[in-house]
């Protein structure tokens, strides 16, 4: 308990310095997590609405393979990208492996999963007036995906939300695809599980810290906006 | 004259069970007509056959007008995120209307529905006989050729009545169909359907 103390103050002085390598860690991590959202935006949320709306071939397979992508292990995508990037690998000519770009494509894996189910979900369970109004109202195909966006933006910015909260705080694809390289390719979870290694605690619960805020700042976003959601 | 909607032996079946059965039915241009008959006897699923969003069916069901000119109003109508300006735009922008003459029109028939005031306040406030002229301005609003309604004076008092009376007695050009348990006000001149 009192090296978790000592660790809390030292952290705090580490944070008020604006250490380098603290800060370093944590704006990688933010940018990174960001981009890998915002690029599965695009992808999970358009796969999340054909699947919703179109009656396509395997349909429910492939419904219920996003849902379990959506628990997929982060090592495991680590491994399967790994040996992607590697140079013996079939993407290896591209030299990503051990960049944050890297990282942003293991992400990327990671959150487009939670972003089509979440979408899928919120699209079926929609009011089937939605559509038919729309319809009938004689929207086209693109007014009337845009109008089902619209109906259903709360949940999908949840699932954006949550998507960013698991990408910040997972580590094995970061450790794995990004090397854990200080000042190149090193985010606040590789760097935690590093310091902290290497017996420089302070550092370590000064990263936790940061961490912790960003996820405290989620989770609050989340509620708040679950809270927006219920009267209506 | 070429009826607009042309109705033969439909048949509509759900579970194995009959919910809407009509031997013969026309419809002619500009006409006013009233599907009546007790709870249950079909009376909202002929109107979906009608708007195309019934597709289940054996029998005939020709319509002279095209999709995008038939409009179904709900029974309780949906009302999308937004204020009641966009709900009141939103079938013109579908229409391709440029914005200036779409507000125009949406404001002129928020003016005849007499929720004008309502313009920019979000529709999720609003009371149920509110959403349901609302409802009806966003259909009236791109002038369809066919307007179902579904129990449009369901939740209207008598002067709301009234004012969407003589609002549908404006839209002269369009043939409507109105789906209600019980006969419609006399001004509305409309043709009686029997169900059940």
């Amino acid at each position: 308990m009192q090296l978790l103390w000592n660790g809390l103050i030292d952290a705090g002085g580490l944070l008020v310095n604006r250490d380098a390598l603290v800060l370093n860690a944590a704006w990688r991590s933010l940018w990174i997590s960001a981009t890998a959202v915002a690029c599965a935006a695009l992808l999970g949320i358009a796969l999340g609405s054909l699947l919703a709306r179109r009656k396509i071939f395997a349909r429910s397979l492939l419904v219920l393979l996003l849902r379990a992508g959506m628990g997929l292990p982060t090592v495991l995508i680590g491994l399967v990208g790994f040996s992607l990037l590697s140079r013996r690998g079939p993407l290896g000519g591209l030299e990503l492996l051990y960049t944050p770009t890297a990282i942003i494509l293991g992400e990327f894996c990671l959150a487009v999963p939670i972003i089509a189910t979440w979408t899928h979900s919120a699209i079926r369970q929609l009011d089937p007036r939605v559509a038919e109004t729309a319809l009938t109202l004689g929207a086209g195909k693109l007014r009337r995906w845009r109008t089902y966006l619209s109906e259903t933006r709360l949940s999908i910015l949840l699932a954006l939300l949550t998507a960013f909260a698991r990408c910040i705080s997972e580590l094995g694809i970061a450790i794995i695809l990004g090397g854990n390289i200080p000042y190149r390719s090193q985010t606040l979870t590789t760097a935690i599980a590093t310091e902290t290694a290497r017996g420089q605690f302070a550092r370590g619960v000064a990263m936790s810290l940061i961490l912790l805020a960003i996820a405290l700042l989620v989770t609050l976003t989340v509620a708040w906006l679950s809270r927006v959601k219920e009267p209506s | 004259m070429k009826p607009l909607i042309e109705i033969r032996n439909l048949e509509v079946r759900k579970n194995g069970t009959q919910i809407c059965a009509v031997a013969q039915l026309d419809v002619q241009p500009g006409e006013r007509m009233a599907v009546i008959g007790p709870n249950g006897s079909g009376k909202t699923t002929l109107l979906r056959v009608m708007g195309s969003l019934e597709q289940q069916y054996t029998g005939q069901c020709r319509l002279q007008v095209a999709k995008r000119q038939c409009v179904y109003v709900h029974q309780a109508p949906y009302l999308l995120r937004g204020s009641v300006l966009f709900n009141a735009t939103y079938g013109l922008a579908a229409h391709q209307i440029s914005r200036h003459q779409r507000q125009e029109a949406a404001h002129r028939w928020l003016a005849r529905l007499g929720i004008d005031h309502l313009a920019h306040r979000p529709c999720h406030g609003l009371s149920g006989g509110e959403k349901r002229r609302l409802a009806l301005v966003r259909a009236l609003a791109i002038g369809p050729q066919l307007l179902l309604l579904d129990e449009p004076f369901a939740d209207l008092d008598p002067d709301g009545i009234q004012t969407v009376c003589e609002a549908l007695e404006e839209a002269c050009s369009t043939t409507i169909v109105v789906a209600s348990p019980a006969p419609l006000p006399d001004r509305l001149g409309a043709r009686l359907f029997s169900l059940g």
